[in-house]
């Protein structure tokens, strides 16, 4: 009886100092979990982003390589490691040169389109001049009507179709390809859409500013084309003793 | 060693200019790094440093640009032994100063890469690439490198004060 209020006394000085010791001293080793999970964290988010960014480096090469098993061309990938190093031209530098076999004026594509030529190549790294840099221009024709032009690139950063014949039906929206025409594209090689047509009363061409179905910006990986069966255009044209006779004729 | 350094600060700002420049663009308009770090060099030592210092990153620079091996090589040489050769002309180089000679090279510099890299451009297309393109880009550049030799200067100053402090204890 005597005892009791100083036990209870005791006994609650004891729980509220356990508590105390519960809550917040030994808090101290859950701080410092906290902070051991923090960094855990970051760390995880460090390795989570690292690997997302290579699953879509990855996709990307995925894309270019089923192109490159499919498409009737030799290519090879390269990784783009540059841009713009120059002020004045539209340009980009990939990893691969001349000890991978990369030449000069050899096509660069991607699994969308055309991307550029080559112009420079160096032991370990190419200069790939884009579509749109003035500098570069290629043969191309309206898909759907097959009438052809030159493409180029414009000091604004825009392409061109120039040289289109004055009677073509070309239209807003129209696909322009590759013509095959010269040693380094092939033909059908998707390059833009016709997003104007312009034709002043004193030209004897149309022109057309064109769209480019790759965003040069945004690229990542390209193909460079190392070989590919050109049309034989020294052929000799048939002669008229064997083409097949027109049907009703005699 | 220091030419060792001199060689590691010209590939790094190549390097810098090819990957790194699109960050620093305004308006898809990107400074020429390498002709900021030859009028810097000019400015901050003498003209023959600026001449090597802009020669090297020049040679640099046209190993990864499309145009022929030596144009930039010439021009940022040009630029970085003019830069110098203003340390003499003027008693001390100030902000003003640094501005205004970058901007008139920059001008010079970009106008010579114009012509080399589009000989055939007609009136209306070099009114647009001067404009639009050289005019900003040079006052971009100007002001890059105004800010980087305040820079430059304000770390030196308080080293020498250091130095001082030090000598006198």
């Amino acid at each position: 009886m005597i005892l009791e209020g100083p036990l209870q006394v005791m006994a609650s000085i004891q729980d509220s100092v356990g508590e105390t010791w519960d809550h917040y001293v030994a808090l101290q080793q859950v701080w410092e979990e906290n902070q051991g999970l923090k960094r855990k964290i970051q760390e995880l988010q460090g390795e989570q982003n690292r690997l997302l960014e290579q699953a879509i480096l990855a996709m990307e090469f995925q894309k270019l390589s089923l192109y490159q098993e499919t498409a009737p061309l030799v290519t090879m990938p390269a990784r783009i490691i540059g841009r713009n190093v120059s002020n004045w031209y539209r340009a980009m530098v990939i990893d691969k040169g001349t000890r991978d076999g990369i030449r000069a004026e050899m096509g660069v594509i991607t699994n969308a389109g055309v991307v550029g030529r080559v112009v420079r190549v160096n032991h370990a790294t190419s200069i790939v001049l884009l579509l749109s840099d003035p500098n570069v221009a290629i043969t191309g024709m309206i898909q759907t009507s097959r009438d052809e032009g030159i493409i180029q690139g414009t000091p604004q950063g825009t392409i061109q179709m120039k040289y289109l014949p004055p009677l073509s039906p070309v239209q807003v929206g129209d696909a322009v390809v590759t013509s095959g025409l010269t040693d380094d594209f092939p033909r059908g090689l998707h390059i833009g859409k016709i997003q104007q047509v312009t034709k002043a009363a004193t030209d004897l061409f149309q022109s057309g500013d064109i769209t480019p179905i790759v965003d040069f910006p945004k690229l990542e990986g390209v193909l460079v084309i190392t070989s590919f069966q050109p049309p034989n255009t020294t052929e000799s044209p048939p002669s008229i003793d064997t083409l097949p006779a027109p049907s009703g004729s005699p | 060693m220091i030419i060792l350094l001199h060689i590691v600060l010209c590939v790094g700002t190549v390097v810098a200019q090819a990957t790194i420049s699109s960050w620093l663009s305004i308006n898809s308009m990107y400074p020429d790094l390498c002709l900021v770090l030859a009028c810097l060099a000019g400015f901050l030592t003498n003209e023959y440093k600026g001449l090597l210092m802009g020669l090297t990153v020049g040679l640099f620079q046209d190993l990864l640009s499309p145009g022929g091996i030596g144009l930039n090589m010439i021009l940022k040489g040009l630029a970085g032994s003019l830069a110098g050769a203003t340390t003499h002309t003027i008693s001390t180089v100030t902000v003003p100063a640094v501005v205004m000679v970058t901007l008139v090279l920059s001008l010079v510099c970009g106008l010579a890469s114009l012509l080399m890299a589009y000989p055939a451009l007609d009136g209306a297309e070099t009114f647009h690439a001067i404009s639009r393109i050289l005019a900003p880009q040079a006052l971009y550049q100007s002001v890059l490198a105004a800010g980087i030799f305040w820079l430059t200067h304000k770390i030196r100053q308080s080293l020498s004060v250091v130095h001082f402090a030090q000598g006198r204890r």
